[in-house]
């Protein structure tokens, strides 16, 4: 653990407020260590590679923000190994899109955004994220804004020798009856062996009306470990539609909470993942229905192949009173090798009596007769697994409303699943 | 042995005070040591095997330490304080039904429960006393004793069939397994032993409630089923019979094995004290019960209705080791009022083209608080491995709770799982075309809830399937309007 617990000079040292917040997450990091088998949230997967001592700080790239485009109009936001690269984008009026680190010593106004919803108690990651605080960025929409070009938020990792590790921080915040999309995409290029750490946590506000649309590609080195936590909380009729697709890293983990707090809100969580060597890819959700008729829907799919293990474990929470809800849940997984796993802990958690809940988990093979079918017709085997793979998971990915971006996710999709 | 020790007559007030237990000249000083279990061996006059694993349990215990990572919420349990041995008392027992609470001879009569089985159950007479003439248990014990079937207590088992207690007892559930089982392990005191020998069909159903040494088993019950080749058995525990259980503890094991080609079917119902409506008192109910099929085509099948207790901790479980062999969990659980229930059951695959099948109904009415909490697990050589799941919980009132929390790790590609759960409440809909027709609602919604149950219901044995029926609608009374 000691590797990732380094003294490093941070900026905004003389800020009593962010020296406490980052106390706290220090603190609290170390108190809670890095988890083990034992601990319930993390009974599946096993980050234990982490606590190796070689990790080192990421230091500030002094090249130029590779240039990676994505294929559809966008506002680029850029980060080179967690570090944040200015970019020249022309945002409209009334997007703000500000280093966090500024907003966290000039804007005091808007210190009430930050740690406030993800907390450190029981995510030891969180913790981490909270004690390095100053990389990420600060976004905000004001009313009444339909903002028709997603945000892309690029993450790219320049892998070296040395083991790094970094910790971004989003603040997205969506005002009264505004929409936006984001687009997180997390990539690389070097050496693939590289076992750095990407340590990730979103904090979204949605403002009674809203919505956002969250989109985001795992595409991390193959020895990479990447732990993502987001939190949105939703006021009224609000609403929060996530997809994600995880594809990289050795440990990969997607967490989601969502918070509805007032009548009306709705979300979506959708995931895909597909792997294959020794990895172990977690998808958690989290679902709290804290206000009357708030709905919520799930889709997992995931493709596991080689010695991977994949890991679903999501939770509904339906508070006291919080009546005419309706709260669903899909998770299926696809193995492909005899020496694949899945472990699946889908809850509920129920404290209303007038809800609609489900949840449903499903685990098997590619169809032989399927492949069956497709083999007499004088298609190859590794063609017809590979149509019957793409097929399985655009069930989850046609969910997504964006065109394009459904059509670049795809590609990911189909490319890792040779 | 006429007398029945395990039902109390007095009302629930006896509960109010926690673990209280009348001392008298057979009962042993409070606590828990190396002594207490000497003791115990020796007044049942145990071989030194025995007295071994008990101390090897009780050693073992003291390194562990309670689970808390059930959603139950209760006041800690002072091992210490707690009487391991105590001999069947010597109570007053009541003369006739006229002295006995007529609370209770109320439920008797709601339950349809005959005149004279109601003394038995109040403890007016005895079991042998039913019948007249012949003392039914003793036609049964010849009749079983004829196809070379042992049903006997635990104790007897362990004089007069050592060799096959040795052999499978602690085999399915070590005393390793978990605080309640280890504790089980080192103080059990009696309880049941079935051997049914191969090729045998036993002839009737076996029930402990009809089984004279079955009184007063106690707190810390151990039970053995052994079924060998090509047999077959269906075994009722508990009856429908509020009972008014003097321990407030029972940490109880039930160890199945199903050798190749045998059968066993195991009911429950229990119907403990579930406390008062305040969520005072009652029985604290920590179960440990597994069954291994160790041969192939073996087949066991789990069935139980929950309506007692006021804690419920118990997870009937299935491994699956015998190629072709079969695990079955049905369970309807009902709460009301303040009475928690974390239960559900663990089916482990280990042979290949092994099923099984879980149908789970919960029903949390008042402001209870229920638990499904379940564990499929797919070794890498259980090829072909089968799994449905299906859990479903109903909700009466807004004060209550009801949670899912099943576990799915699958190792084996060629396994098919299904794992289904839905959460919801009785449907105006259903409702009202009940009201329309002259129900009321009390009563249309036990007839809601019986057709929620009846996957389950139709598990039991045929009586045992109308008296709970019964018992449905009787621990739901008072949780609606």
């Amino acid at each position: 653990m000691a590797g990732l617990l380094q003294k490093t000079p941070l900026m905004g040292k003389d800020s009593p407020w962010l020296s406490g917040i980052r106390k706290r997450g220090w603190d609290s990091f170390v108190k809670q260590g890095i988890p083990t088998a034992k601990t319930e949230a993390w009974k599946y997967t096993k980050p234990r590679d982490l606590a190796a001592e070689d990790f080192v700080v990421s230091k500030i790239s002094m090249s130029e923000a590779s240039k990676i485009d994505l294929p559809f109009d966008c506002y680029y936001i850029r980060f080179e190994n967690g570090w944040f690269c200015p970019s020249q984008s022309n945002l409209p009026q009334g997007v703000e899109v500000v280093p966090l680190i500024e907003v966290a010593l000039l804007k005091p106004h808007l210190q009430k955004y930050f740690c406030s919803l993800a907390q450190v108690d029981g995510n030891p990651f969180v913790a981490l994220n909270q004690a390095y605080l100053q990389e990420g960025v600060f976004i905000k929409i004001e009313n009444n804004i339909n903002l028709q070009k997603p945000l892309a938020i690029i993450n790219h990792t320049t892998t070296e020798s040395a083991n790094i590790f970094f910790n971004l921080r989003n603040i997205i915040v969506v005002d009264k009856d505004s929409s936006a999309t984001i687009v997180e995409y997390h990539t690389y290029s070097g050496e693939a062996k590289s076992r750095y750490l990407a340590n990730i946590v979103n904090e979204i506000y949605l403002a009674s009306g809203a919505e956002l649309n969250h989109y985001k590609v795992q595409s991390e080195a193959f020895k990479a470990n990447h732990i993502s936590f987001s939190v949105a909380s939703l006021k009224k009729d609000s609403s929060y539609n996530s997809f994600c697709l995880q594809k990289g890293a050795n440990i990969g983990r997607n967490e989601t909470l969502v918070k509805m707090h007032e009548e009306g809100a709705k979300t979506e969580v959708n995931s895909a993942y597909l792997m294959n060597g020794w990895a172990t890819l977690d998808t958690t959700t989290n679902i709290e229905h804290l206000a009357p008729c708030t709905s919520s829907h799930q889709l997992i799919k995931g493709v596991i192949g080689g010695e991977a293990k994949g890991v679903f474990q999501g939770k509904i929470h339906i508070a006291p009173h919080a009546i005419k809800t309706e709260g669903n849940q899909l998770h299926k997984a696809l193995l492909l090798t005899d020496t694949a796993e899945v472990d699946v802990k889908p809850e509920l958690e129920i404290f209303a009596d007038d809800v609609k809940c489900s949840h449903g988990a499903t685990s098997g093979e590619l169809d032989a007769e399927q492949l069956f079918y497709m083999r007499s017709r004088g298609i190859g085997l590794s063609e017809a697994r590979q149509i019957l793979i793409d097929a399985y998971l655009d069930e989850v990915i046609t969910k997504i409303s964006n065109e394009k971006i459904k059509d670049w996710i795809k590609l990911f999709a189909q490319e890792k699943s040779k | 042995m006429s007398k029945i020790d395990s039902i109390d007559d007095t009302s629930g007030d006896k509960y109010k005070y926690g673990f209280v237990t009348d001392i008298d000249s057979e009962t042993a000083p409070k606590g828990l040591n190396e002594d207490i279990i000497r003791l115990i061996s020796a007044k049942k006059q145990e071989p030194d095997w025995l007295l071994e694993f008990r101390l090897k349990a009780f050693e073992f215990w003291q390194g562990l330490s309670e689970p808390n990572w059930a959603k139950l919420s209760y006041d800690k349990i002072d091992y210490q304080d707690l009487h391991y041995y105590s001999a069947p008392k010597q109570k007053v027992e009541p003369k006739s039904l006229d002295e006995v609470d007529p609370e209770l001879l109320a439920t008797y009569e709601k339950l349809g429960i005959p005149l004279k089985e109601q003394e038995v159950l109040a403890g007016v007479v005895a079991v042998d006393a039913v019948f007249d003439s012949v003392s039914v248990a003793t036609t049964y014990r010849a009749k079983l004793a004829e196809k070379g079937v042992i049903f006997c207590s635990i104790s007897e088992a362990i004089r007069e069939h050592p060799e096959l207690v040795r052999k499978y007892l602690g085999s399915v559930v070590p005393y390793t397994d978990n605080f309640y089982a280890c504790l089980n392990s080192a103080v059990f005191t009696d309880g049941s032993f079935v051997y049914i020998p191969k090729g045998v069909k036993c002839p009737m159903e076996l029930s402990t409630y009809f089984r004279i040494n079955a009184k007063n088993t106690g707190q810390f019950e151990r039970t053995l089923i052994v079924a060998d080749e090509d047999s077959y058995v269906s075994y009722l525990e508990g009856c429908t019979a509020p009972q008014r259980d003097e321990n407030q503890l029972h940490a109880a094991i039930v160890e199945i094995v199903v050798l190749k080609d045998a059968e066993v079917k195991y009911s429950t119902v229990q119907n403990w004290y579930p406390g008062d409506k305040d969520g005072k008192g009652g029985v604290y109910n920590f179960v440990t019960k597994r069954a291994a099929c160790r041969g192939e085509n073996a087949k066991v099948s789990w069935t139980q209705v929950e309506t007692g207790s006021a804690v419920t901790w118990k997870y009937p479980s299935c491994v699956l080791q015998g190629d072709n062999s079969v695990g079955e969990f049905y369970s309807v659980a009902i709460t009301n009022n303040h009475q928690q229930a974390d239960t559900g059951t663990k089916m482990i695959h280990i042979g290949k083209n092994t099923s099984s099948k879980i149908i789970s109904k919960g029903i949390s009415a008042g402001f209870s608080n229920q638990t499904y909490r379940g564990l499929v697990k797919i070794s890498p050589n259980a090829d072909n491995a089968r799994n449905y799941s299906q859990c479903d919980s109903l909700l009466i009132g807004a004060t209550c709770g009801s949670h899912t929390v099943p576990y799915i790790e699958n190792r084996n590609r060629t396994a098919k799982l299904e794992h289904e759960a839905t959460t919801s409440k009785i449907s105006d809909e259903q409702l009202f075309y009940c009201r329309q027709r002259g129900i009321n609602e009390e009563e249309a919604v036990g007839l809601i809830v019986n057709g929620f149950c009846k996957e389950v219901m139709q598990h039991l044995p045929m009586e045992f399937a109308i008296e709970a029926a019964k018992l449905i609608n009787i621990s739901l009374e008072g949780s609606v309007g």
